[in-house]
């Protein structure tokens, strides 16, 4: 066996043996499962309602305009997901990038590790690979509990179309997890202290998700949670524009809420992406470089650091 | 002559101040070295050194016949090593702790590597148990297993015994007689002077991160007497820590 | 009468060490920084509104039309604090929960809860030497944002502060601390009981997505006017009273969205905050009074929320075996 893929298969083994990483991920299951509820909910109360209020034109004489919820793509009653994905699927990701370093620095075996002949390259391309089964497993639980609520939803047709969306809203909800997961197996690599890399992380999520919207597009903290509100257009002023030139990039929740907003097929009419770089370039970019943040922690690990022989 | 572990003004500083003073010491193969001194010498410094998990601040040291800044990857095919306190994985087995580490060590047969070390260390019995159960003498034969599995040429182990029963600390002193038997070059750590007296075929003593002493076990006997006398040698080379 | 003097004796020490240590003035920073930005935008936008509505003003003057014919904007300068507010339940609560984490991992593990715990003192007295610890650390941050948000406003607003608006603001501190204390006791005590500390850590970040983000998202996403982008109703273009009418026929579902919402404490802080600045239009320009007496729900629940959970740390028993024995 490989050596990457021995740390890879260990590191996968004791993910799953860890009761914090396992509740996590299952809240994020159970979240897809209320997300699939809610896209439900949500269409059936706004058809009920457009059946109240069509009677009510209908009876003074005014024209009914279309159905809102079969204008759009039937993909978008999944529209839920891509908040969970950004809350609680970067969290999981969080989560698993810190303990895949931390459960070796708790455990003393980085020393070990060290004094073997084994690459620090290889040692990282081994949690990496980790991480990336770790997240895909999860986003792929999300995937078919999607799946399944699209088949069995009796008012909803899926073409060939939207199932080359649903594919690529999954790829790219994976991508968008794992820039947190790396960022945060790189911090914990780099910084030996208990629970710095899930507060290093913690923190750059917090400033993606929350504070960065509002900079470029006045979006609060509340609208960013809802997949609606949060594809706000910023104000129309010189200022915003500038901010949004200078932050759009940095904002890649908004990135990846515009793309999600535009698979699922209910991104408003008129809504531009933030940023002069285009939000798709934007995600494999901060792919990239938390990549490079997660190597550039494992090669800087000092295994002498934190553990119980420090 | 070969000789298992050779260093030339070996040294280590943090910041301002001196861990390690240049050392210059000649282990011969199939030695096993005692490494004296109080706590903060500069023993695990020198250790970590030699494991390749430190980078010296100067000069060079050669173990197993291989540089140790030009040639790590071929250092560390060549040794074993146990840390002071060893937890290992706690929500793994024993026998799935010690395939990791065999895997890792490139070896062809990893399963027969671990139920040779298994069978050696006799702790059979501890094979499919998970080492979040295990005592500190349990962890301390596990750890060791991980550091015998591959068959080093020269194995360090720092403090070994601390935290040990009597019982476990008779039995890891049969150990490594029997690992040095099998031909391993043995470089331990203690400030346990009976450990040494027991053990060792040559000992030095280090002091405030300076080497005061090396010489064989017979010689120290001849010139002090029995090996219970080793608190005089270390005494006079270290006057200050014996009176601390 | 119980002897508060270890109590004091032990928050005096951890207010040293919280002084010496450059996570609470990093945190606060960060959280004033999170909060003035939205303030800084909110702010920025309103600038816009005001400069399109003089715009239309004057293409209507110009035009020879009356400028009544369009609404001019309102000003009233709490409402800039939406951002504000929200950033404090959010960002506030993360920084709260870690600080609560911390406050047991000082303890926790190193032999000093040992050494504390054979002096003669009751155990309940440390661990509120600790909760007391974490309400001077919320009032101070909360104050520090505050203060912060209330310069900005005064300078940037072009809108002098009136005194009214400092008791407001003043409230709204008050209902910050117990809800940051609150969240802080929920950190505090998750690390302290459970497994390990960093587990606690782990639990309580779950459980602040729960309360703090996911609770409040289901309720606002179970709005349907918050299904289509710019509202069901408006989309449908049906009047008010229609509106009224056909909402009546959801009751049951209504009630269940609004039970999810209220579930979380977050919701009681935003809608007692929101209703003291007149964040929300519908208290805008309101006297403080008759806000109070209508928002006492939500300012009792913040209450219990702080001093409930406060009291179950105190009442639950701890390990100290334990938590001196971890390594």
């Amino acid at each position: 066996m490989r050596q990457s893929r021995t740390i890879a298969a260990q590191a996968m083994t004791g993910l799953m043996r860890e009761r914090t990483v396992m509740l996590v991920a299952v809240m994020f299951v159970a979240l897809v499962f209320v997300s699939a509820y809610l896209g439900w909910a949500a269409t059936t109360t706004v058809n009920a309602i457009y059946a109240d209020a069509s009677a009510y034109l209908a009876s003074v004489g005014q024209p009914v305009p279309p159905n809102p919820v079969t204008e759009g793509s039937p993909l978008a009653i999944l529209r839920n997901l891509s908040v969970y994905v950004s809350l609680i699927g970067a969290f999981a990701a969080v989560l698993t990038g810190t303990r895949l370093i931390e459960a070796d620095r708790t455990a003393g075996t980085l020393p070990l590790m060290a004094a073997r002949p084994l690459e620090r390259v290889t040692y990282a391309r081994g949690k990496v690979e980790a991480l990336g089964r770790a997240t895909a497993a999860i986003i792929l639980v999300a995937a078919i509990v999607s799946a399944l609520t699209l088949v069995v939803m009796p008012q909803v047709r899926v073409g060939a179309a939207d199932w080359v969306h649903f594919v690529g809203f999954f790829a790219l909800s994976w991508a968008y997890v794992m820039v947190f997961g790396l960022v945060a197996l790189g911090a914990a690599a780099r910084f030996s202290a208990p629970a710095a890399g899930l507060l290093g992380a913690t923190v750059v999520w917090l400033a993606v998700t929350f504070v960065l919207p509002a900079i470029t597009g006045n979006v609060t903290p509340t609208a960013a949670i809802n997949p609606v509100s949060a594809l706000a257009a910023a104000p129309d002023t010189a200022a915003f524009q500038l901010l949004g030139d200078l932050f759009g990039p940095l904002s890649l929740s908004e990135s990846y809420k515009f793309i999600s907003a535009d698979l699922l097929g209910y991104l408003p009419d008129g809504i531009q992406p933030r940023g002069l770089i285009p939000p798709l370039v934007d995600l494999l970019l901060a792919l990239g470089i938390s990549g490079g943040i997660a190597l550039a922690g494992c090669l800087a690990l000092d295994p002498n650091q934190g553990g119980p022989d420090a | 002559m070969t000789f298992a572990i050779s260093t030339q003004g070996l040294a280590r500083r943090y910041g301002d101040a001196m861990a390690l003073y240049p050392l210059t010491l000649e282990i011969e193969e199939g030695e096993v070295f005692g490494f004296l001194g109080h706590n903060g010498a500069g023993k695990t410094t020198t250790i970590r050194m030699l494991t390749t998990l430190l980078a010296p601040s100067a000069g060079t040291a050669r173990v197993a016949g291989h540089d140790l800044a030009t040639d790590p990857m071929a250092v560390r095919a060549s040794i074993g090593y146990l840390p002071e306190n060893v937890r290992l994985y706690d929500n793994f087995t024993t026998v799935e702790n010690l395939l990791f580490f065999a895997r890792l060590s490139r070896l062809n047969a990893p399963e027969a590597a671990v139920d040779k070390a298994l069978t050696f260390l006799k702790i059979e019995d501890l094979a499919n148990r998970r080492v979040g159960t295990f005592s500190k003498g349990m962890r301390q034969r596990v750890g060791l297993a991980q550091a015998i599995l591959h068959r080093p040429k020269v194995l360090f182990l720092d403090e070994p015994t601390s935290g040990l029963d009597p019982m476990g600390v008779r039995m890891l002193r049969d150990i490594i007689g029997d690992l040095n038997a099998a031909g391993m070059t043995i470089f331990m750590n203690t400030h346990l002077l009976s450990e040494v007296a027991k053990s060792c075929s040559s000992i030095g003593v280090l002091s405030h991160g300076r080497l005061v002493f090396h010489d064989s076990m017979e010689a120290v006997t001849a010139r002090y007497g029995d090996e219970s006398s080793l608190e005089e040698l270390y005494m006079s080379v270290a006057p200050d820590e014996a009176a601390a | 009468m119980p002897d508060f003097s270890p109590i004091l004796t032990i928050a005096a020490r951890d207010a040293r060490e919280a002084l010496r240590d450059r996570f609470l003035l990093i945190a606060t920073l960060a959280l004033a920084a999170a909060a003035i930005t939205s303030l800084a935008t909110g702010s920025l936008a309103l600038h816009t509104d005001v400069a399109t509505y003089m715009a239309a003003k004057d293409t209507l003057i110009a035009l020879g039309k009356s400028a009544s014919a369009i609404a001019s904007p309102e000003f009233w300068p709490l409402k800039l604090l939406r951002g504000t507010v929200e950033q404090l339940e959010i960002m506030g609560a993360v920084i709260a929960l870690v600080a609560g984490y911390r406050a047991a991992v000082s303890e926790r593990g190193r032999q000093t809860l040992a050494l504390i715990l054979t002096r003669p003192l009751r155990r309940w007295q440390v661990l509120a030497a600790k909760l007391l610890g974490g309400f001077f650390l919320a009032a101070t941050a909360a104050g520090a944002v505050t203060i912060a948000a209330a310069i900005l406003l005064e300078l940037t607003s072009g809108v002098g502060l009136m005194l009214s608006d400092l008791g407001r603001l003043t409230v709204g501190w008050a209902a910050a601390v117990l809800y940051l204390s609150g969240i802080y006791t929920v950190g505090f005590a998750l690390s302290l009981w459970l497994r390990s500390a960093s587990a606690g850590l782990v639990y309580a970040f779950a459980l602040w997505m729960l309360m703090v983000l996911v609770a409040p998202q289901i309720g606002d996403t179970m709005d349907p006017d918050n299904q289509v982008a710019g509202g069901v109703f408006a989309a449908l273009s049906v009047p008010k009273a229609e509106q009224d009418r056909i909402k009546a026929g959801f009751a049951t579902y209504e009630t269940i969205r609004n039970d999810i919402e209220i579930s979380s404490p977050t919701k009681h802080f935003e809608r007692f905050t929101f209703a003291v600045l007149g964040i929300k239009d519908t208290y805008t320009g309101k006297p403080l009074g008759p806000i109070l007496t209508e928002k006492s729900g939500d300012a009792l629940f913040l209450i219990l929320f702080a001093f409930g959970l406060g009291a179950i740390v105190l009442l639950v028993p701890i390990n100290p075996d334990r938590l001196t024995k971890e390594n």
